[in-house]
């Protein structure tokens, strides 16, 4: 398996993602472009200028028509996909760490970072009513006192969005009125990254704690534990085999203390039932910060702090890989 | 300014007022520094077996002892007590207080003025107690019989697995595991089961954990508390190789004041019983009492004096220890009673190392060396052999009070301890000895020396024939550690620590290099009493990532790799010396083929019930899964309209089952082309 190597960001990636076709990957970095680039060869298809600071987010419809990103600029923007222009720009008070749009692509969320006078804050605008983001009008705001929010992503129908939290629980809001329909103690550390699986019927948690964990999405019930020796950045489910990848590696900044040999930067390939790793791929040379399944199931991709986005195929073999039972 | 309008409160009490608080509760501090009776008392010590003599030799006799006693502190006052125009043969000395009046009990008493007189020194409040004991003997109350169970119990396991013990979470949590072929089995898990750490007694019998009131011990089945030693602030310890003794020793200042020494304390494990307190100042080389192999005798350094004590009395061996002028350092052979010490050069007399033995203090053999620096010895488990390594140097420069050497180079000195008159072969080494290790049981020693980056390790073989052969120099090494195996043949050569965690698995039979690999940041290894694996581990109190260990097998194959969360240590529970006799243990190597088909069936065996094992654990997951799945699907069904429409009437769901293909045609033009047909052809 040869990836392709993606290298348009001159610092660490923060997220990628595949659009719903899979044919195209965005992705974002501590720079201040997030590109877009073909997934099969590699191509860099373009880039979303206009951010002054570190990209943390980003997401893209269901219909490859709009991409938004979040950035430490403390302003969230709404991009035309095609032309890669900016159509909307909303001034936060602190960065934007997460955003996503709904199933249905109407509505759009962002969540600002905690900062010195500012709560951490959920806003949720819904695009169809062209005031609400004119005027910076969200039909929606809840503040988090408690504990920021890590990473968050919408649930099925747009009805609730689930956040994972910088104390390890994961809660669901009703976006009817803004309740807690649901809250949980997933870990005991900062929960890194939230996704789903393509049928929005399982979520996936990765956290600092060493773990990622599944669970059901819409219950949140507990499902499956996976257990590593390294904080867990980044976990994806894979659309078509019970498999579920893991990135992560030794905190940046302890990451001149370890050696690269050692293989602490690889993904770690698990079985989504049996909890089993059964294969790594290495080859970023610091942590893993963002993993994402092709929507097809035929390969995946990940984007390191080492600036590279890695874009892989499997190869024939890993048809072959069964788990006997 | 202060305004005087207020009038000043009466502190008197009212008329009628009783006092009903009693002057202990108010004054409790200052009335414990009020002066006793006692307090004069305990600083008076009697003197026994002072010559007796007359009037006129009274004031030199005075003199004498006076000069003697002032030694120790300032004496306020001494009485000689008269009889008939002679002394009583007794003397009373007082001395300012109490800790001097003791020092004095410990330097006086068995003191020999000359040969008839042989002091005897107790306290004056002593006295009392002694004259208190009852003349008829009382045998004491049998105590009820404390059954510990069977401490061996551990040796039971009928497939013959070890334990090993590790600390993690910082020190919090202690367990024991069975290593059941590479893969740990949890046997029993404590919290804070010790403040610091944790040793095994020398056979595996007992468990001893640390805490601020003392020593406990564990063992038998369920690790039962076996056995507590008070001894506040206890820092070390060190088992007798019998498992019959332990010493603990306690650097803290304050228990100094106590009339027993309590320094280091020697206790009976089987009784609990304190057998002998020992006062000890610098414990910078543990453990300062060296056991003989078999537990009978015990011996340490003081100043020119080697004090060899024996058991079950506690004394000194002939009441006296052995005056050896400059003694450095010895040490016990692990199987004989026969100590190795060396003494630096002086004046005239060169260096020596010299073997003794104990308790008839002959020589068996000396060896005298010149120009030495420093001696190191090194026993061989076995017995058999003594490396004596010799720094010696080309020049010598004093600095003051230091001694500067250059040129060192090195001697191993071998001495064939089991042969008639102990022969000595030497080996030079040019270059400076990291590390020394001898083959436990065989004929084989190994060294590492030379400066980094060449850093060289080679290997001798002690021969019959009456000399001792290089059998191979491996070099540029990245090693600081020799690990043999307990049973010989195999060694890991480890670069722990700043060498990053390199091991070497090398077979000495045919110096072959088994495997080269790597535990990051490895800060010990350790080999299984059996020989048959080694662990390398990352200590959390050392290196404060990646903390776990490793478990290999001897040739260096990874087994298991055991993250723990902020692993501390990690130590084999040692087993009890092999019973069987040499032709025995000579008779199953012979018969090593039919034992190893037996043995090879019975790990197939287990390997196919682990894997049914996990096949079964998986099929019950995978059961689980699908009814999980079954439910999601039927949601995702009934939701399937209202999907629809949230994305314009699109079916976005893709599943691969109701993906429909249909088939298209498209026809386009390729090409025209105009043939112009032959009219002649028609």
């Amino acid at each position: 398996m040869k990836p392709l190597l993606l290298h348009g960001h001159e610092r660490s990636i923060t997220q990628i993602k595949y659009n719903r076709e899979g044919d195209l990957l965005f992705s974002s970095a501590k720079d201040q472009q997030p590109n877009v680039w073909f997934s099969l060869n590699g191509e860099r298809l373009g880039s979303f200028n206009g951010h002054t600071g570190a990209v943390w987010c980003i997401d893209v419809d269901w219909e490859t028509s709009k991409f938004m990103s979040g950035a430490a600029d403390n302003s969230w923007r709404l991009w035309d996909c095609q032309t890669g222009k900016q159509l909307e720009i909303l001034e936060t008070k602190s960065a934007v760490r997460t955003c996503g749009f709904s199933f249905s692509g109407n509505l759009v969320f962002y969540s600002n970072d905690q900062a010195m006078n500012q709560t951490c804050e959920l806003s949720i605008y819904d695009l169809r009513d062209s005031n609400q983001i004119q005027f910076n009008k969200p039909f929606l705001r809840i503040p988090m006192p408690e504990s920021k929010i890590t990473s968050a992503i919408w649930g099925p129908y747009d009805e609730f969005i689930v956040t994972g939290h910088d104390d390890g629980t994961i809660s669901q809001w009703n976006i009817a009125d803004g309740a807690i329909i649901n809250t949980e103690k997933a870990h005991t550390k900062p929960i890194n990254d939230l996704q789903s699986s393509k049928d929005s019927s399982l979520l996936i948690s990765a956290s600092k704690d060493l773990t990622a964990k599944l669970y059901d999405l819409s219950s949140l019930d507990l499902l499956k534990t996976y257990k590593t020796d390294r904080p867990v950045n980044s976990a994806s489910i894979s659309p078509c085999k019970p498999h579920v990848v893991l990135g992560g590696g030794q905190e940046a900044r302890d990451v001149t203390t370890t050696s690269t040999r050692v293989g602490k930067f690889d993904a770690k390939f698990y079985h989504l039932v049996f909890e089993e790793e059964f294969g790594r791929v290495k080859g970023h040379f610091g942590p893993i910060n963002s993993v994402a399944f092709h929507p097809d199931g035929s390969g995946y991709s990940s984007g390191g702090e080492d600036g590279y986005v890695r874009v892989h195929q499997f190869d024939d073999s890993y048809e072959d890989i069964t788990f006997e039972c | 300014m202060v305004h005087l309008t207020e009038e000043d409160p009466n502190f008197s009490d009212p008329e009628d007022y009783i006092d009903d608080i009693t002057d202990n509760e108010l004054l409790d501090d200052v009335l414990r520094r009020k002066p006793k009776e006692i307090d004069g008392i305990d600083s008076v010590i009697v003197v026994d077996n002072v010559p007796i003599v007359e009037d006129d030799r009274l004031e030199k006799l005075r003199n004498v002892l006076t000069k003697k006693f002032a030694k120790i502190g300032n004496i306020v006052n001494q009485h000689y007590p008269m009889e008939n125009g002679k002394t009583k043969g007794y003397i009373f000395v007082e001395y300012e207080n109490r800790e001097q009046a003791t020092s004095a009990i410990n330097e006086f008493n068995n003191y020999r003025l000359d040969k008839q007189h042989i002091f005897l020194v107790n306290h004056l409040s002593d006295l009392d107690k002694y004259a208190s004991v009852p003349d008829e003997w009382e045998p004491p109350e049998p105590q009820p019989f404390k059954d510990t169970g069977n401490l061996y119990d551990f040796l039971m396991d009928k497939d013959c697995l070890d334990q090993f013990s590790v600390i993690y979470e910082a020190g919090r949590q202690t367990a024991v595991y069975w290593n059941s072929h590479g893969k740990p089995k949890l046997l029993e898990e404590r919290f804070n089961w010790t403040e610091t750490e944790i040793r095994w007694s020398p056979s595996g019998s007992y468990l001893a954990t640390f805490h601020p009131k003392g020593v406990a011990l564990w063992g038998g089945t369920n690790f039962k508390q076996i056995q507590k030693f008070p001894h506040e602030g206890v820092q070390l310890i060190d088992f007798s190789p019998c498992e019959r003794y332990l010493s603990t020793y306690c650097p803290i200042a304050e228990n100094k004041s106590k009339d027993e020494p309590q320094d280091i304390i020697i206790w009976d494990i089987l009784t609990g019983k304190r057998r002998r307190g020992f006062l000890c100042d610098n414990a910078t080389v543990w453990p300062v009492f060296k056991w003989s192999y078999d537990g009978r005798y015990f011996a340490r350094i003081r100043d020119d004096l080697l004090q060899v004590y024996e058991t079950p009395s506690f004394g000194l061996v002939d009441k006296k220890s052995i005056r050896i002028k400059g003694i450095r350092d010895f040490n016990w052979s692990p199987t004989d009673n026969i100590i190795s010490y060396w003494t630096p050069e002086e004046e005239n007399t060169p260096a020596r190392v010299v073997l003794m033995e104990i308790p008839s203090k002959q020589q068996l053999c000396t060896k005298n060396l010149f120009t030495v620096a420093d001696c190191k010895m090194y026993w061989q488990k076995s017995g058999d052999y003594l490396c004596v390594k010799v720094d010696r140097y080309k020049g010598r420069k004093i600095e003051g009070k230091e001694v500067k050497y250059s040129a060192i180079y090195h001697n191993l000195n071998v001495f064939r301890i089991r042969e008639k008159q102990v022969p000595i072969d030497t080996v030079e080494v040019k270059e400076n000895i990291k590390a020394f290790a001898w083959e436990p049981v065989g004929t084989k020693f190994s060294f590492i020396h030379g400066e980094a980056p060449r850093i060289n390790v080679s290997f001798y073989n002690v021969k019959k024939a009456g000399s001792v052969e290089l059998m191979k120099m491996f070099e540029k090494k990245s090693a600081n550690l020799i690990f043999w195996s307990p049973q010989g043949q195999f060694v890991v050569l480890a670069g722990l620590k700043q060498m990053n965690g390199i091991l070497e698995f090398i077979d000495t039979s045919d110096m072959t290099i088994m495997s080269q690999v790597e535990h990051f940041m490895a800060t010990d290894v350790e080999w299984d009493p059996t020989g048959r694996y080694v662990t390398s581990s990352v200590s959390y109190w050392s290196h404060k990532v990646d903390n776990a260990f490793w478990i290999w097998n001897f040739q260096g194959k990874l087994l298991q790799k055991s993250p723990l969360d902020r692993f501390c240590q990690f130590f084999w529970r040692p087993r009890p010396k092999c019973l069987l006799s040499d032709k025995a243990l000579k008779d199953i190597k012979k018969n090593m083929k039919k034992y190893h088909s037996k043995f090879k069936l019975i790990d197939i065996q287990r390997e196919e019930q682990v894997s049914s094992e996990q096949i079964e654990k998986r099929k019950k997951a995978m059961q689980e899964w699908t009814n999980f799945c079954k439910q999601t699907e039927a949601k995702l069904q009934k939701d399937y309209q209202r999907r629809r429409d949230l994305r314009k009437g699109f079916d976005t769901d893709e599943r691969s089952d109701d993906v429909e293909f249909e088939e298209e045609t498209v026809e386009f033009l390729v090409k025209v082309e105009e043939i112009v047909l032959d009219e002649d052809d028609e």
